[in-house]
């Protein structure tokens, strides 16, 4: 009789011991409060330094193993103060200088008048080069503001159905025309980056204001003036730094972990805005500001008293290689 | 002109194609990240769904 009572004790030890270690909660009254104080004071201070806490992981996601990430709060503090001032104070500021340029330079004129002779600027598949990439450029960042603002300032005149539309496909053609925003990009460096290298006669031009400032200021310039390399430089290395966030964006397994995202997050959305107030000052001057600059793109063909005021060596060079008239008669043609 | 509404066409026909040529190769993340040590199951209607 002992012995089966003994054997009956065994037996019921072992079965409470399987339902300890089966229960979570009760296997866990095993552990020594000590030990555990010690291990969550390290996760604590893991929060506190701004690290995070992960875990193990068997999925192939291995960005689904972060538990908690502090910097998020950052990233999200960023985005919804700190972005907005800096889009707001850039596009907005932009629009603003430019509309005091205007009213108190006014538009840039053809000093003598248009002579009535033109000469090519822009071969065909230059215009085309700089339309596609134009184009993909104006969606693209009609579509990313969307992104930033379009919560704040467009959904309250549309409403909420038609901004989700829009948004929606916005979304859509923002990241498929990125692909031939990028083609555009490597075709314009590639034919344009000998015409861009900067020189001596562009500090000269810089320091004359380019002329802009002031009437019958025309400083010397080759096919491209300071100016316009500026613009040049801000589209390849803008548009470049947009391609690889923005790669990273498309393709978020990419980075290595949430933080990595969320910093490329920030490159595209801090140089969107910086990029956007640029091409506005381009977009001004190439239309409304200068007379005679839409040609250039537009046409292609430049007329000769234009070309002579803003980039009077480059007349020079093509008058010699013989693709330009002299122009011994360029006044002002009268009209008829 | 030319040159401006071929840059458009270019520019559609090009977003079209890659479009075309992602769908076929990337896959959505229930099929992408489920291995046989860990089933991630048919999402349905949700937000992540392969619709």
């Amino acid at each position: 009789m002992p012995s089966s009572l003994s054997n009956l004790r065994a037996l019921c030890a072992a079965i409470a011991l399987l339902f300890t270690f089966a229960h979570p909660a009760a296997a866990q009254l095993s552990f020594k409060p000590t030990a555990e104080a010690v291990q969550e004071d390290k996760l604590l201070n893991a929060l506190k330094e701004g690290d995070k806490i992960t875990g193990r992981i068997s999925i192939p996601d291995s960005m689904a193993s972060s538990l908690i990430q502090p910097a998020g709060r950052d990233w999200r503090d960023f985005h919804r103060s700190k972005l907005p001032i800096i889009g707001g104070v850039a596009i907005l500021g932009m629009f603003l200088l430019l509309a005091i340029f205007l009213m108190v330079r006014g538009r840039i004129r053809v000093d003598h008048g248009f002579s009535g002779t033109k000469l090519l600027r822009f071969a065909s598949f230059e215009r085309f080069t700089h339309w596609l990439t134009a184009s993909c450029f104006i969606v693209l960042a009609l579509s990313g503001l969307n992104i930033s603002f379009g919560r704040v300032l467009i959904l309250p005149l549309f409403g909420a159905q038609a901004f989700a539309t829009m948004s929606g496909y916005a979304k859509i053609a923002h990241d498929y025309l990125a692909f031939p925003f990028m083609l555009g990009l490597v075709i314009m460096f590639l034919i344009w980056i000998k015409d861009n290298i900067p020189g001596k006669i562009d500090w000269q031009w810089i320091k004359q204001g380019g002329g802009i400032l002031s009437n019958g200021k025309h400083p010397p310039a080759r096919r491209f003036n300071a100016g316009q390399k500026g613009i040049f430089w801000i589209v390849i290395i803008g548009g470049a730094l947009m391609s690889l966030s923005g790669w990273f964006l498309l393709f978020p397994y990419l980075p290595a972990n949430v933080t990595a995202l969320q910093f490329w997050t920030v490159i595209h959305a801090v140089i969107a805005m910086l990029f956007i107030a640029a091409m506005l000052a381009h977009i001004y001057i190439g239309s409304v500001g200068m007379e005679g600059a839409f040609d250039a793109m537009g046409t292609g063909e430049v007329d000769l008293n234009w070309a002579k005021e803003h980039h009077s060596l480059w007349v020079e060079e093509e008058q010699a290689k013989g693709r330009a008239a002299s122009g011994s008669d360029t006044h002002a043609v009268p009209a008829e | 002109m030319k040159s401006f509404l071929a840059a458009l066409a270019f520019a559609a026909i090009a977003a079209f194609c890659v479009s075309s040529v992602l769908d076929t190769i990337q896959q959505a993340s229930s099929v992408a990240y489920t291995t046989s040590g860990a089933r991630v199951g048919d999402p349905g209607n949700n937000l992540i769904g392969s619709n």
